[in-house]
């Protein structure tokens, strides 16, 4: 078991000869960076009023996490030299490029959400149930159909008519 | 006992009932589906119970939580794909056994000592929620902030990948808790000129969103997995014979998960795990693990359903949540209004005893529940990807709309989808980040408070014994994984790592 572990390869995965970790070195630079821009912006909080001294001013607080955050980030691309089996499972995970079909379902969804207000509650329902099942290779598309009438109604019925939440009625208030 | 029997008597109303029922079906059925989970459902369940009685929305998010944990074993035996996380223990065994031709005697096995395990944990709870809550109330704000910081601290020994990563999403929680008009001065902070960020992040789309928006996105890349089914046409109890020679590790099994269940931040999953290895190292017979023992079965599940109601104890008690699920239960409690600690027992107790009652009810429930419709769970699992995100998609929509009517938050939850898929990616969990979310609040209240108690100078919070008690424990916690290389270290053996 031991000479398992033993034989787990960073090789390709490092830089500096063999001592960080490459993914995660970007990924602590990411967050480095974010949290440099927080603790710039924290900068530019207005100072609390005198009578409540310096430890109260609105920018203590974030700014010590912001510390800590960069503290515990800055270990993270040697964390495969402390816990070597657990980064093995992380970088199964992430080893495979990010495939298509999540980035078009990431677009999807954000076009979605986007025109939500535009086509209203039932409208964008129909048009999730109608157009993801075909995005992901869905091929019955009586079934689909069905899906994407039935479902919304189903939903619509529930939340607006029996729990009473209100439903922008968006587009369709064009064919009252 | 007068809050007792109006605790109990809020359950018996038949609204509640049927809450509470439509909490273990939901939980179980949630809990079978893989990657479908009870945060998740809790989540999107949350914003819908904004104007349902505040009491009977928050048991029936326990009898969620309870069914949610022992639903995860149905698909655990039965396909060899846990539902849920502390099922991964179960599966060991479970499955073995329904491949040896005794699928329900597996399920059985897990139903009953889910059910001991519960109860255990449940009467536990009943006497350990107001004994911690008279101890809580002596707390001032300097402890409040020790104890924060221990119950933060513990994300570094909570299941997950890597324990840095762990603490690092807490953080992050905490920071963006600070998003916000910052109460002590009044100060608009991180709001970017956004109105609505004024107001501060809201729990519920960032909820919905890393639970359910990321698995959606972890979903789309396993459309076309396929899995293998045993078929069980019925769930079959232990006999009594089977139940005696099986109650030391059910026992044991209970007593460990209730203790891990009340460790802040540690929940079900860490549970299943020591039980399982714990029924193993006790057994006379360890060489049978792994090939349908019975003992890998109810070791796990009396100590992952146990752990459950053992996390309700610092959630309710401390106002510390004891697991993931619990931080989503705390955050509908305040909600719904409720202030979540030690006044949450003297303010409102008969809250505390229905959620008692309805856990109880529940671990009866998800038994006939079981017992009746194994099968028919086992065939869930059937719902093709293809309709079933979709389906949750719609409902996350919904569920972030409807908590303030703004498009902004159902933005926020589709954001924290995104981004909390990548950082599944990178080994982050959404549970670390959500604990800190929730204590954000409180551990910067407590601070400034203390900071202000003890005119700025931080070093003279270790005038407080219990402030002291708690830092030890943080240090600890910290440590905590890293133990075993220490051991290794100290026992001379050659590490295969440089710590």
């Amino acid at each position: 078991m031991s000479n398992e572990k033993k034989s787990i390869d960073f090789a390709p995965r490092t830089l500096g000869a063999g001592l960080v970790h490459k993914k995660d070195l970007i990924l602590a630079l990411l967050l480095i960076a974010f949290g440099s821009f927080m603790y710039y912006e924290a900068g530019k909080f207005p100072e609390a009023p005198l009578v409540l001294g310096d430890t109260l001013n609105a920018e203590v607080f974030p700014r010590m996490l912001v510390v800590l955050l960069i503290f515990l980030v800055a270990i993270v691309p040697f964390e495969f030299k402390i816990t070597p089996e657990k980064i093995d499972k992380i970088d199964k995970d992430r080893g495979d490029e990010t495939p298509l079909i999540t980035w078009i379902t990431i677009g999807v969804l954000l076009t979605i959400v986007a025109l939500a207000e535009f086509l209203g509650s039932f409208l964008t329902m129909f048009v999730i149930c109608l157009t993801i099942p075909l995005l992901w290779g869905e091929k019955r598309y009586v079934a689909v159909a069905i899906y994407a009438i039935i479902f919304p109604v189903c939903v619509y019925l529930l939340f607006n008519k029996v729990l009473g939440l209100y439903f922008n009625p968006g587009l369709l208030e064009m064919f009252k | 006992m007068e809050d007792v029997i109006r605790g109990f008597g809020l359950l018996l109303e038949f609204q509640n009932i049927a809450l509470i029922f439509g909490g273990v079906l939901v939980g179980v059925l949630v809990g079978a589906l893989p990657g479908l989970s009870s945060p998740m459902a809790i989540a999107l369940l949350m914003p819908f119970t904004i104007s349902l009685d505040p009491v009977a929305s928050i048991s029936m998010m326990a009898a969620l939580y309870c069914a949610g944990t022992f639903g995860g074993s149905i698909t655990a035996i039965l396909i060899n794909a846990p539902g849920a996380p502390p099922a991964v223990a179960t599966a060991l065994d479970g499955y073995q056994m329904a491949k040896n031709g005794e699928p329900g005697r597996a399920l059985g096995l897990a139903a009953m000592a889910s059910v001991i395990g519960g109860i255990i944990a449940i009467i536990i709870f009943l006497f350990a929620t107001p004994l911690l809550a008279e101890i809580a109330l002596k707390f001032g704000p300097v402890e409040y902030f020790g104890l924060s910081c221990f119950a933060l601290s513990m994300l570094a020994a909570m299941s997950g990948k890597s324990s840095i990563r762990n603490l690092i999403a807490g953080t992050m929680g905490v920071l963006v808790s600070t998003i916000g008009v910052h109460l002590a001065t009044g100060v608009e902070r991180f709001d970017f000129g956004v109105e609505e960020l004024t107001e501060g992040i809201k729990f519920v789309p960032v909820l919905i969103g890393l639970f359910a928006m990321s698995e959606l996105l972890t979903q789309s890349k396993t459309l076309n997995a396929a899995v293998e089914r045993m078929s069980a046409k019925a769930l079959r109890l232990p006999t009594w014979a089977e139940l005696k020679s099986l109650k030391g590790t059910i026992l044991r099994s209970s007593g460990l998960g209730t203790f891990i269940g009340i460790l802040p931040a540690e929940g079900s999953t860490v549970a299943a795990m020591m039980g399982y290895n714990e029924a193993k190292r006790w057994s006379k017979t360890p060489e049978k693990f792994g090939t349908g023992h019975a003992e890998g079965i109810v070791g796990p599940e009396a100590a992952n359903n146990a752990a459950a109601g053992g996390a309700m104890v610092p959630t309710l008690a401390l106002g510390i949540p004891g697991s993931g699920t619990t931080a989503l239960i705390l955050a509908a409690l305040v909600m719904h209004g409720f202030r979540p600690g030690p006044y949450l027992i003297t303010e409102t107790p008969h809250l505390v005893y229905a959620i008692f009652g309805a856990m109880l009810f529940a671990n009866f429930a998800f038994m006939g529940i079981g017992l009746a419709g194994a099968r028919f769970f086992s065939y869930v699992t059937f719902i093709p990807k293809k309709f079933l995100w979709p389906s949750v998609f719609v409902f996350s929509l919904i569920g972030s709309y409807a908590y303030s009517s703004a498009i902004f938050d159902v933005w926020v939850m589709l954001i924290s989808g995104i981004i909390g898929y990548f950082a599944l990616r990178n080994g982050f969990s959404p549970a670390p980040f959500v604990m800190g979310l929730i204590l954000g609040k409180m551990v910067e209240e407590t601070f400034t408070q203390s900071m202000v108690i003890y005119d700025s100078q931080f070093l003279n919070f270790f005038e407080s014994g219990v402030f002291i008690f708690f830092m030890i424990l943080t240090v600890i916690s910290l440590s905590t994984p890293f133990w075993g290389k220490i051991k290794q270290a100290i026992s001379g053996k050659k590490s295969e790592s440089v710590f």
